[in-house]
């Protein structure tokens, strides 16, 4: 009972979704409840981000909407048709993990939605100045082997 | 009331035989106000909470044991964290019967069940009136489900299978029965006879039907395939979308299509199709342009005509030409504020006149600077003369000074030079030239530097003393 009431909400986001999706959004794969890709732009003309789109991965627990999605950019060849980069931010770190409070078990709410969080993954990209990676970011992505849910992430820096 | 007796009402609420509210198809569309944040339906025994959020009670249940702190007893209201103990499940009446109004499919759609109702109807629909919903077979025995209304009057197990007269198969009794499903009126049912039983129309493969248009008799449920490829069937021609009107049995197309001529114009079709498809394109992408541009045209143009305005009202009272000038392209405005069109004639001889305007100023602006250039070097001059002039004046004093101070001097070599005198010779004391050499050679310190610098010392007469009294 507890995975269809996750796949309820889920068909019900996804039906509103293709009524209507806000700019800079677009949905790629929602095929299963279990696993969608999300496509975002960043709208304005932030010189970091300014003609890239980049895909979102997220995936839903039997638990969501009361847990968070897991959520993470991932990455498609430059040399593809769809070349999908990780963006440059102080809280992403290349390989697509993102640190962000709103994602965490605390600071995740259950009126959250897919679009919501992309639309605040946008807003977070379109605030960013520093075109760089988040301090320890080469020793993060060799060593971490943990789910993200698991990745114990401090939210010290309010400012980005 | 308080967290913990929110909870504790969750095991009163708890019933078995109770429809997913959840699980619904609402057919008519809802306002998203109605909806829980949580789980996205329209609200279902709303609880309201003290920041006025209201959610389903289940879904709040289930984010209060998520997100309550343990410490506390409060937790954030997942909408805007403020934070909360207490919750009312008091909500407006009003709120509830808009959810409870809005229409939903019966739960049992998939087995036939047409029946629309409000939501708040549905309980009861389903637990008094809907036939088919399923319950479990009155034979004990068995383990299948029936429908409510195909349970005879006697409630016998419907499960066993009996056989079909036609193609020996063993059905169940009860999709043998008459159906009152909307049974999918596709052409196969239309072509066979009429029967009114759910096996008979759609399912007994011992079926058999006739094609129309050959003639030939094939199991009905090999039709299908057999129409698509029946050489009999009519079909238009290939070209039938340029014009040709052509409709032929499908063994002689083959002939037709070759000999028709707009067959073989059909690719030149097509390549034109194409063309203008991307020619509409590219008008549809030029006319955004040119919307744009237009839209930039008007903008530069009222710019202009507020910076018009602007210094119009700056050159106010400069000079009567001027004045009248910009008195004139005010007027011009006002007319161009007032329509649109007399503007746009208007706007290149206004633009023209500006320019002309400014162009007088700056020339105006260029005499200025020349006669103000003029007026700075004379006033140099007249100070340069005023300062020579003292210059003079200063050296004059200067030189009165130095005979003064020469003529001071003087007593003092005097003295000297007649006491050298009276040792030498008293006779030639008054004498000029010796006190001359005096000075130069016998003189002390400061009257030595100064002594040769003053040429020749004037010979002192009588009345010096007097005039050099009355001057200090």
């Amino acid at each position: 009972m507890a995975s269809s009431f996750a796949n309820k909400r889920l068909s019900k986001e996804l039906i509103k979704m293709q009524e209507h999706v806000p700019p800079g959004i677009s949905i790629v794969k929602s095929d299963s409840l279990e696993e969608w890709q999300m496509d975002i732009k960043v709208l304005d003309d932030n010189p970091i981000y300014k003609g890239h789109t980049f895909r979102l991965k997220f995936t839903f627990s039997k638990k969501y909407p009361i847990e968070p999605p897991e959520v993470q950019f991932i990455e498609l060849p430059a040399t593809s048709d769809t070349p999908r980069p990780i963006p440059m931010h102080p809280h992403i770190y290349s390989n697509g993990i993102i640190c962000l409070d709103l994602l965490s078990n605390s600071g995740w709410s259950p009126v959250q939605t897919v679009e919501s969080v992309c639309m605040s993954l946008q807003s977070m990209l379109t605030a960013n100045t520093r075109d760089e990676r988040p301090p320890g970011d080469s020793e993060f992505v060799a060593y971490n082997r943990r789910r993200i849910r698991d990745i114990p992430f401090v939210y010290e820096d309010d400012n980005v | 009331m308080n967290i913990q007796d929110f909870m504790a009402l969750e095991a009163d609420s708890s019933h078995d035989e109770l429809i997913d509210l959840r699980s619904l198809d609402f057919v008519s569309s809802y306002d998203s106000h109605l909806m829980c944040p949580i789980c996205h339906c329209p609200l279902i025994e709303p609880a309201r909470l003290q920041c006025d959020h209201v959610f389903c009670q289940k879904c709040l249940r289930s984010a209060i044991t998520t997100f309550r702190s343990a410490d506390t007893d409060e937790f954030p209201c997942p909408s805007c964290r403020t934070p909360t103990s207490q919750i009312s499940t008091s909500v407006p009446r009003l709120l509830i019967n808009m959810c409870e109004e809005i229409q939903v499919r019966c739960p049992f759609a998939t087995e036939g069940c047409q029946e629309v109702v409000p939501r708040g109807h549905i309980q009861s629909h389903v637990d008094k009136y809907c036939g088919y919903r399923l319950i479990p077979c009155p034979d004990e025995d068995c383990e299948k489900m029936s429908r409510k209304k195909d349970l005879q009057v006697e409630q016998r197990c419907m499960h066993s299978y009996c056989r079909c007269s036609r193609c020996e198969e063993d059905i169940m009794e009860q999709d043998y029965e008459v159906s009152n499903a909307p049974a999918l009126f596709n052409l196969e049912t239309i072509l066979i006879n009429c029967v009114s039983q759910e096996h008979d129309k759609e399912l007994c493969p011992s079926l058999e039907t006739t094609c129309v248009d050959c003639g030939t008799t094939i199991p009905q449920r090999n039709l299908k395939k057999h129409i698509e490829t029946c050489p009999e069937v009519v079909s238009p021609c290939m070209a039938s979308k340029y014009g040709c009107t052509a409709k032929i049995r499908r063994a002689e197309i083959a002939t037709h299509e070759q000999s028709c001529p707009l067959v073989s114009i059909g690719p030149y079709f097509e390549a034109q199709n194409t063309r203008l498809n991307s020619l509409e394109l590219k008008m549809r992408h030029l006319q955004q342009r040119n919307e744009i541009f237009e839209d930039g045209l008007s903008n530069i143009r009222s710019t202009l005509l507020e910076s018009a305005r602007a210094t119009g009202g700056n050159r106010g009272g400069r000079s009567a030409t001027e004045n009248d000038r910009s008195q004139h392209g005010r007027v011009d405005d006002d007319e161009s504020a007032n329509s649109s069109n007399v503007f746009s004639s208007n706007a290149t001889t206004y633009l023209l006149s500006l320019h002309e305007s400014l162009r007088e100023e700056v020339s105006q602006m260029s005499h200025a600077l020349t006669d103000l250039d003029a007026r700075a070097s004379m006033t140099i001059m007249n100070e340069c003369l005023r300062i020579k002039e003292d210059m003079a004046h200063t050296n004059a004093a200067v030189n009165s000074v130095r005979m003064q101070v020469q003529w001071l001097m003087n007593p003092r070599l005097h003295n000297g030079a007649r006491a050298g005198g009276m040792r030498t010779n008293a006779s030639t004391a008054g004498n000029d030239t010796t006190r001359s050499q005096l000075t130069s050679t016998s003189a002390p310190g400061p009257s030595n530097a100064a002594g040769p610098s003053l040429g020749p010392i004037r010979p002192r007469r009588p009345s010096d003393s007097g005039r050099e009294g009355t001057k200090l």
